[in-house]
């Protein structure tokens, strides 16, 4: 080793330096010896730790991993790549969404004339926040003035408002139509926005173009089930850093709707920097007060569900030290996030009975309710629960009015309790999923106000909501902790919490929806509903919306007749029917008629089976799914 | 001779310049001074001497060992230091490379702050709990995107060098030791770069170490050494002064008790103590002594007895010699009457007799010096009278060898405080020693004095003295030439008689000869009985000699140089022209 001979050498240079001034100070023998001497411990003294060393090599640098350049580093758009106002301002609508939240505000800047820079302040990394809008309409384009100015007009529907943990918030503006002024850089080149609203405004279709939709999953409060939560990440985040951002939103919390209805992770879990990894094994760090290993199993399922697109082992750190290691696919395999039912069957009411539908090749299966009690229905809703068929069936009593009528058993139920209460319109039931099988409870719309009823005893209770109209339809995800339900003409998803086996809905969130006068609603996806209502023409239409209402198609317009029903399969399971599958029922009185997609197509009286002779020659009516 | 004009007067400059010259002068001496009486202490003293031998070859030994040692331990520690820190920035270093792969450029937003984390991580968060080491991660290469980050928050900058910089930047761990102060103590550091791989090209991870610990173990490790070293060193120097002494003291009772011996104290012992080396010592000097004072005992013993009998026989000699002296005085008056042979006879009779009482009467003048009984009878004396009195004795003696006596006396008396009777015997002696050698070639007497002493030298020009005999000269019974018959009265005592006067007075006698050249002896003689003599007045060799390569030319030079034999100088009159002259 070289640096003790440095240090050697430097010593021996001051020892040299002594007995030179020894040789000097004597020339006696004696003098000369005896300094020599007293100044060999002078010496010794000098020879501590150097002050200073020259650079030593102990060896190469690490080598640079090989790592695949993932993302889809879209070009964003720039300021340049149009020169007329509407699609340069169509293009200013996206290049806040177009790359790294973080620089958002460099993106959209470059749209703005220099001195109209400061109408649009900036935020620091955490506040960043993206104000989605829908257009309404095409942009109203004001052609250019003599000082060459143009203004245009772009007329809104508020979506959300995108925050820094991925989520699309309720609106905060509620402005429909932004005016923005231009100027050209110079006459005949480039465009400069000089008049802006003071917010960064996104369009939906370029968070759908810029950001992939990522759902991560929280337990819900008695941790049997995890519930969705959906979030969005830029496309131009590689896979690795996907696993940071997911720990970071699982650590920060469910989104503010869902909140009431699961659990957080332990109080002070974050992550502790990136996770790591690459290759089928990552690497999770974080502090967690209290973990223990039913905490991290927890926590491993959580991932495992939340980074479900991954494979490959992680390992959970808690402070450095390795606790969990999860397998990203057994994990999934072996604990489901909810129970997804069994395979969908498709039932219609037929006559005032359910029966079974026979579509293509799909399986098909018999009524699991005692033909006894299977009359006089209007609307059902039946569930699979292990080994129980839970049904909720309005039936027409004395007087036209509705009842519900409630059982559940092995199939066929037989047992079944109708409650007392008699309504004038009752909607079709949900069950809610993610209970107690021993206590099982829906929801069911009656007379505009939505009830919780008991699965056993078909007791009703009044849910109270804070939404302004009326409701008319309510259905329930396969995880059983959210709702989506229609009031007023308006989409609203809530939460349902359960607390000591009380079910409680918490506060409804109106979702912004192309839609007007929503008449029915029910769950097509795990994070997307199906909508009926009418378009802006007022003509009816299904659309598909996410769950946050950020996303909405249409798949089907120009529909004949209002929509009064509407079933959807969320599940995708193999072997039932293709997903996003639904049926609806639309029209009232005798053209009531009911629709299935895949393909389109009404559903036809010969595809009710298990007919009784003799039965009347009417319309299949209000289909669903058992599943 | 300094010859600076006397109108410059003497400035500040020259008058410090003199102050400065007589302090260095006073401490020169001073050192000078010490200087002479350390080498005087060093010259005498064994036990200083072996002291110091010792004190500085086992300082010096000490020395260096605690060098190793101190050096060693130094080295371990910061091996130490080095390795810990070696295995902590591979592992950061591997660390903040799986942190930073995520980012593909310098420009993304969070890498700031995974930056920042990873520092704060690899730092161990609490500053109060990390030992002072600080991290620090630089990027060098993107200073315009990413800011360099510390954690405990400090300015680093400085410490780390830009050597070191540029190795880190070239892909290699290296490390190096600065000193420098970040938290207001200067502390050494041990400074770890190695560079940290990423997707966008490479930055820097710097591990910042204080050394302190280590700098404060290696001192006290160091001071325990060296207080070690001091110990060992004063204890040698004291085991060797009792040692020394332990030798020295016997050596120097040794060297008392001889010196006494040779004073002549010859019962002086030393004490025997013990049955080692130097018991062994005092005994055998012990018995060295016995011996030696036996012997010298016995000599003396042996010397007694022979003056004894000398004057004993010598004694005895002269009462039947009187018997003798009478009855061939009266034979000798008688002579007439007998017939020549027998008339002859008694005359040879009569010449020997005289020389046998001579001989006699010189013998016991030497025995009683040999016994110590001579005693001088000093009384101021004009030697010119003396000397006067010598010549007109010996004036027969010369008339009939035909040699003639020059006296050289000064008008004045010549007063000295002498005895006369041995003054004049020994003046006799020389004289007639020089008539007898004379060759009939006169002798010249030359008397002289001056302050303190008085000289008289009497010059013959005989066959003179071979080279070495003029010591041997005043050896008893001693001939120039064993062959030649003794013609006059000489006994052979003459010389030694005059010896032992001329030492009686205190003065000096010698000779001084040359094969061909005759001879000249110098009595010299204190003025003053009891005085020293220092000089002469007269000068041994004669003015007239010749030197013995024939002496100089008059008004000539003399030429010293090298000579044939070995370290020899030849000494003779100078020739040629290439003569170098010696002015004064």
């Amino acid at each position: 080793m070289s640096a003790p001979g440095g240090r050697v050498r430097d010593a021996g240079r001051r020892h040299l330096g002594a007995v030179r001034w020894c040789h000097r100070a004597g020339r006696r023998r004696l003098l000369a010896a005896l300094v020599a001497g007293s100044l060999l411990p002078a010496a010794l003294i000098g020879c501590g730790l150097p002050d200073e060393t020259e650079v030593q090599v102990d060896g190469s640098g690490p080598a640079a991993e090989a790592g695949a350049l993932n993302g889809s580093p879209a070009r964003p758009p720039s300021p340049t790549d149009s020169n007329e106002p509407g699609p340069f301002i169509e293009n200013y609508l996206r290049a806040a969404a177009a790359g790294e939240r973080e620089q958002a505000y460099t993106r959209v800047k470059e749209f703005i004339a220099p001195e109209s820079r400061a109408g649009l302040p900036e935020k620091q990394s955490s506040e960043i926040e993206l104000t989605v809008v829908r257009l309404r309409e095409k942009l109203e384009v004001t052609p250019p003035n003599n000082q060459g100015t143009s203004a245009v007009t772009v007329k809104v529907q508020q979506v959300g408002v995108l925050r820094a943990d991925g989520t699309l918030a309720p609106p905060v503006e509620s402005d429909t139509e932004y005016v923005f002024r231009l100027r050209r850089t110079e006459p005949g080149q480039g465009l400069l926005i000089t008049d802006l609203p003071n917010v960064l405004l996104v369009r939906d279709t370029a968070l759908r173009d810029y950001y992939r939709p990522l759902t991560i999953y929280f337990w819900n409060s008695d941790q049997k089930r995890l519930v969705p939560d959906l979030r969005y990440l830029p496309s131009s985040v590689p896979t690795e850093r996907r696993v940071t951002d997911v720990v970071k939103w699982l650590a920060g919390g469910p989104s503010d709707w869902l909140a009431p209805g699961v659990t957080r992770l332990p109080d002070g879990t974050r992550p502790i920097n990136n996770a790591t990894g690459a290759d089928g094994h990552w690497e999770v760090n974080l502090t967690m007060p209290g973990a223990n290993d039913g905490k991290l199993a927890l926590l491993g399922t959580q991932l495992a569900w939340s980074l479900s697109d991954l494979t490959g082992k992680l390992d959970l750190k808690i402070q450095n030290q390795k606790r969990h290691t999860v397998d990203l696919e057994q994990e999934r395999a072996a604990h489901a996030a909810y129970p997804h039912g069994d395979l969908p069957a498709r039932f219609t009411v037929y006559d005032g009975a359910i029966r079974p539908l026979a579509i293509g090749n799909e399986p098909t299966a018999g009524v699991p309710i005692e033909p006894a009690d299977n009359k006089n229905v209007v609307s059902a809703a039946l569930a699979r629960a292990d080994d129980q068929v839970l049904a909720a069936l309005v039936v027409t009593g004395s007087g036209g009015r509705k009842r519900l009528k409630v059982g559940s058993g092995p199939a066929p139920v037989t047992v079944f309790n109708t409650n007392s209460g008699a309504y004038r319109s009752i909607g079709r039931p949900t069950w809610l999923r993610s209970l107690d099988k021993n206590h099982p409870a829906g929801l069911v719309v009656a007379d505009g106000k939505l009830y919780r009823f008991d699965g056993t005893s078909a007791a009703m209770s009044r849910v109270s909501l804070a939404v302004p109209g009326p409701v008319v339809a309510v259905a329930s995800s396969l995880d059983g902790h959210r709702i989506a339900l229609v009031s007023g003409g308006a989409l609203y998803v809530a939460a349902v919490s359960v607390d000591g086996g009380v079910i409680s809905v918490r506060q409804p969130r109106r979702l912004a929806t192309p839609l007007t006068a929503i008449t029915a609603v029910d769950w097509i996806a795990e994070n997307d509903l199906i909508l009926a209502g009418a378009e802006a023409d007022r003509r009816p239409a299904i659309y598909q919306s996410t769950v946050d209402g950020a996303q909405a198609t249409a798949l089907r317009t120009n529909l004949g007749a209002e929509v009064t029903q509407l079933a959807a399969y969320p599940g995708g399971v193999v072997g039932g029917p293709p997903a996003f599958s639904y049926m609806y029922e639309a029209g009232s009185g005798a053209n009531r008629a009911a629709y299935r997609n895949n393909p389109f197509d009404n559903i036809k009286r010969e595809q009710v089976l298990d007919l009784p002779a003799g039965s009347g020659a009417t319309d299949p009516t209000a289909p669903f799914f058992l599943y | 001779m300094l010859t600076s004009p006397p109108s410059d007067p003497p400035t500040l400059v020259t008058r410090r310049l003199r102050a400065v010259r007589a302090l260095w002068r006073a401490l020169t001496g001073q050192a000078a001074g010490l200087t002479s009486g350390l080498h005087r202490t060093w010259r005498r003293s064994l036990q200083v001497r072996v002291v110091t031998i010792t004190l500085v070859a086992s300082s010096l030994l000490v020395g260096g060992f605690a060098y190793l040692i101190a050096d060693k331990i130094t080295g371990i520690l910061l091996e130490n230091a080095e390795t810990d820190v070696l295995l902590r920035l591979r592992n950061g270093s591997e660390y903040a490379a799986k942190q930073f792969n995520l980012y593909n450029s310098p420009q993304e937003a969070q890498l700031q702050d995974t930056i920042d984390g990873t520092v704060n991580y690899l730092a161990g968060g609490d500053p109060t709990q990390t030992s002072g080491v600080i991290v620090a991660i630089t990027a060098d290469n993107f200073t315009a995107f990413i800011e360099p980050r510390t954690s405990p928050d400090a300015q680093v900058r400085p410490l780390i060098g830009s050597e070191l910089r540029a190795k880190v930047a070239a892909g290699k761990i290296a490390h190096q030791i600065r000193t420098g102060t970040l938290d207001g103590e200067r502390t050494k550091y041990l400074v770890y770069g190695s560079p940290v791989p990423t997707k966008f090209g490479q930055v820097e991870l710097y591990y910042l170490v204080p050394l302190a610990r280590q700098d404060a173990t290696a001192a006290d490790a160091r001071a325990t050494v060296v207080a070690t070293g001091a110990a060992l060193v004063l204890l040698l120097g004291l085991l060797a002064a009792l040692v020394t002494r332990l030798v020295v003291t016997p050596v120097r009772v040794a060297a008392r008790t001889a010196q006494r011996l040779s004073a002549g104290l010859l019962d002086q012992r030393m004490v025997v103590n013990g049955e080692d080396d130097l018991a062994l010592l005092a005994a055998s000097f012990n018995q060295m002594a016995t011996n030696l004072q036996r012997q010298i005992l016995r000599l003396e013993e042996m010397s007694r007895l022979q003056r004894r009998f000398t004057s004993d026989v010598s004694h005895e000699l002269r009462t039947p010699l009187t018997t003798v002296r009478m009855a061939a005085d009266l034979i000798f008056a008688e002579r007439d009457e007998f017939d020549p042979a027998v008339a002859r006879s008694a005359e040879l009779l009569q010449a020997e007799l005289d020389r046998f009482e001579e001989l006699l009467t010189d013998l016991l003048e030497i025995s009683r010096f040999d016994a110590g009984f001579a005693v001088l009878d000093s009384e101021p004396t004009d030697l010119v009278p003396v000397v006067h009195r010598v010549a007109e004795r010996l004036a027969g003696l010369a008339e009939r060898v035909g040699v003639a006596i020059e006296l050289d006396l000064p008008d004045t008396p010549v007063i000295a405080e002498v005895d006369p009777r041995r003054v004049e015997r020994v003046l006799r002696n020389l004289v007639g020693n020089a008539v007898e050698h004379g060759e009939a070639k006169p002798v010249r007497i030359t008397l002289g004095m001056d302050q303190s002493a008085v000289a008289v030298t009497v010059r013959d020009h005989g066959i003179g003295l071979k080279p070495g005999e003029e010591k041997l000269v005043f050896n008893r019974f001693w001939r120039a030439d064993p062959s030649r018959a003794r013609q006059t009265g000489g006994t052979g005592l003459g010389l030694s008689i005059s010896l032992e006067d001329a030492r009686l007075h205190g003065g000096w006698l010698e000779a001084w000869g040359a094969p061909g050249q005759g001879a000249q002896f110098r009595l010299t003689l204190p003025a003053r009985a009891g005085d020293r003599l220092t000089t002469s007045p007269l000068r041994l060799v004669p003015a007239d000699a010749a030197l013995p390569f024939g002496g100089p030319r008059d008004g000539g030079l003399l030429a010293i140089g090298p000579g044939s034999g070995a370290g020899a100088l030849a000494v003779g009159p100078a020739d040629g022209v290439d003569r170098a002259e010696v002015t004064s």
